[in-house]
């Protein structure tokens, strides 16, 4: 019986690979989006990569290989070639941010699948349908969109949609490294700057920093809300985890694995034990990232303790920056 | 409306005009090109954008002088607002504006297949950086696309090759952390959905979204002191980095790369500032096109905190 949904999930080197207990995930994207110096980045290490998607189709999973979300030109060659061992080595798609890189996989590859990641700007059905034509068979709308608005665009192009479900939400790409200027400080170079646990705090808030790339610093959680992801069409599912730990990839991949499947089964309930895992593992809090029309940060739902913050203060005490005139 | 530009024959200057005051001293001081937002439509948000009568009245006085306008539409419109902003885009056709400056792969296609004589400009919005991506958009019907100042004269040269597109760089501009149509930061700290009183309530604004624009739109909140934790320890305190971009002293590589439009940012500068900025540039352009060496031209010493509180 063929499985009704997916649960996928981020891995960019072999060494994480290797370290991660994959059997509660269906697919892996492979290799690291932000950064061309990211430790043994499969997209950089084509030996490595082949070897990686291997090892995911030896465990039966499905391998997909990911790619850079603001690439400059000197990227391309090298990503083209990435995208060429992808083929060979039996990748079932790719992943693509960049509508230059698109253009560029669909020409050299007419039938590989492409899935449109995050960073690809989709916000309308307007969009999807040209992206659609240049080869995207699935779609990560923008991270800014509600499910009413992902609903929309889902029923007018009739492409799947794959939806963040869990992790830390990517809120922007950056073409520097502020990290860099601590080599000396902290006595660690480049590619170990990033893997630290680094968050950017302001007041009441924070984001996590990985180098060229800023997460949410609270972990998006939509375990309570299911169901109504399961109600309304959705198969697709992706827990970032490309900034954790392999016990994080684990741990929080057997909450949403066992929820799922439960929440395709018609049963309600959210485990409490679920729930204990997922604090665990979150540093800053949960959120339900944008899916409700609010501000990414925000949480809805009845459990008000899942916004409990490492920052020490709940969300509706947050500071009112247009009051201070931060807001212009 | 024909296309105006096929590779353009000489460089043009394009400059920003978020008011009637400043697009007139934006003509006088030597901009081939001035653009505008139209209220509501705009990245940016509503400082810096023109009601449809100032906008008339400021492409009179542009063509008056033999230049060009064109109209930034570079916020995203969800479905129910597109079909209202493409029927503005044929009025304003109507009204005989010289292009249209937008940031959504759908809406850039739909209006090139809708209005096939309408010049198309990928805005800076669009995160294009390779000449992969200018091909890209290119495919879509765009006649133009924007590249940031901070690509080298070789990528420049790349993507000036791409054929049958004009290359636009953003060549006086604020570098945020941030890539240019890749964050959403602001939006994860607040998002204020505001009714677009053009609709009729029909649709929102969702401020603090960059990509979906309007009113108040960005929070900067990339341009307040962070504090940097390292494994649970405070470390620092900073600012992210950002920097004034005026590349005036490379413009002979740059315009030697094949670039055709040389652009600035900032619609909302005051008039006081955008003048000495677009005459600056004006003077370095007819110094390479006269084949003479582009002045050296002290650019003044701005600072991203100084240029940003003041735009």
């Amino acid at each position: 019986m063929t499985q009704p949904f997916e649960l996928n999930t981020t891995i960019s080197n072999l060494r994480d690979l290797h370290a991660s207990d994959l059997s509660l995930y269906d697919a892996i994207y492979l290799g690291n989006i932000t950064c061309r110096l990211y430790e043994a980045n499969l997209l950089e290490h084509l030996g490595d990569l082949r070897d990686a998607i291997a090892t995911v189709k030896a465990h039966g999973l499905k391998a997909y290989v990911t790619s850079y979300a603001a690439p400059r030109n000197d990227f391309l060659p090298k990503l083209a070639k990435a995208m060429a061992v992808a083929v060979e080595a039996g990748a079932d798609a790719v992943e693509v941010h960049n509508l230059g890189v698109l253009k560029i996989v669909h020409e050299a590859h007419p039938g590989l699948p492409i899935h449109v990641g995050g960073f690809a700007n989709v916000y309308t059905d307007a969009g999807a349908e040209v992206l659609k034509q240049f080869g995207a068979v699935r779609i990560t709308p923008n991270y800014e969109l509600s499910l009413e608005e992902i609903g929309q665009i889902h029923r007018q192009v009739g492409l799947p949609m794959e939806l963040l479900v869990h992790g830390k939400m990517p809120l922007g790409i950056s073409d520097h490294c502020f990290l860099l200027e601590y080599e000396e400080a902290w006595g660690m170079k480049c590619p170990d700057l990033c893997q630290q646990d680094l968050f950017l705090k302001q007041g009441d808030w924070a984001m996590k920093s990985v180098g060229k790339g800023v997460l949410s610093g609270k972990d998006v959680c939509m375990l309570e809300h299911l169901p109504r992801l399961v109600g309304e069409g959705n198969t697709r599912f992706r827990i970032e985890t490309v900034s954790e730990s392999p016990e994080y990839r684990l741990e929080v991949g057997r909450v949403y694995r066992e929820a799922l499947e439960r929440a395709f089964a018609g049963t309600d309930g959210v485990e409490e034990r679920w729930w204990t895992t997922l604090r665990r593992h979150a540093r800053i809090g949960l959120c339900n990232g944008f899916y409700f029309g609010r501000s990414g940060m925000e949480y809805l739902g009845v459990r008000p303790d899942a916004v409990a913050s490492a920052l020490r203060r709940p969300v509706a005490e947050t500071t009112d920056y247009q009051a201070q005139g931060a807001i212009r | 409306m024909a296309r105006f530009f096929s590779r353009a024959a000489r460089p043009i200057l394009l400059a920003p005009a978020g008011s009637p005051d400043a697009a007139k001293v934006a003509l006088q001081a030597g901009a081939d090109t001035i653009y505008v937002g139209l209220k509501g439509w705009s990245r940016g948000g509503a400082k810096g954008e023109l009601t449809s009568e100032e906008l008339l009245d400021t492409l009179a006085a542009a063509h008056a002088q033999g230049r060009k306008l064109q109209v930034a539409l570079n916020t995203i419109p969800r479905r129910s607002e597109r079909r209202y902003l493409v029927g503005r885009v044929e009025e304003l056709i109507g009204l005989g504006i010289d292009g249209v400056i937008v940031n959504d792969a759908g809406l850039m296609a739909e209006l090139h297949t809708r209005y096939p004589e309408l010049r198309i400009t990928a805005s800076i919005g669009c995160a294009a950086m390779n000449e992969a991506d200018v091909a890209f958009y290119r495919d879509l019907g765009a006649d133009a696309v924007v590249l940031p100042g901070t690509l080298s004269a070789d990528e420049l040269y790349a993507a000036a090759q791409v054929p049958e597109v004009l290359i636009e760089v953003m060549i006086h501009m604020v570098e945020e952390f941030i890539v240019l149509g890749k964050c959403w930061m602001p939006s994860y700290y607040r998002l204020n959905p505001t009714p677009l009183a053009e609709l009729h309530g029909e649709g929102n604004r969702l401020i603090g979204s960059m990509k979906r624009g309007g009113a108040g739109v960005c929070f900067k909140v990339c341009e307040h002191p962070w504090v940097l934790s390292l494994n649970g320890q405070d470390v620092a305190q900073r600012l992210l980095p950002s920097r004034q971009i005026s590349s005036i002293n490379a413009l002979s590589d740059i315009l030697d790369a094949g670039v055709d439009v040389v652009k600035l940012q900032g619609r909302s500068l005051s008039p006081d500032l955008l003048a000495p900025i677009v005459g600056r540039y004006r003077r370095a352009i007819d110094a390479w096109e006269g084949g003479g060496p582009v002045p050296a031209l002290q650019e003044l010493p701005l600072e991203p905190s100084w240029t940003v509180s003041r735009r």
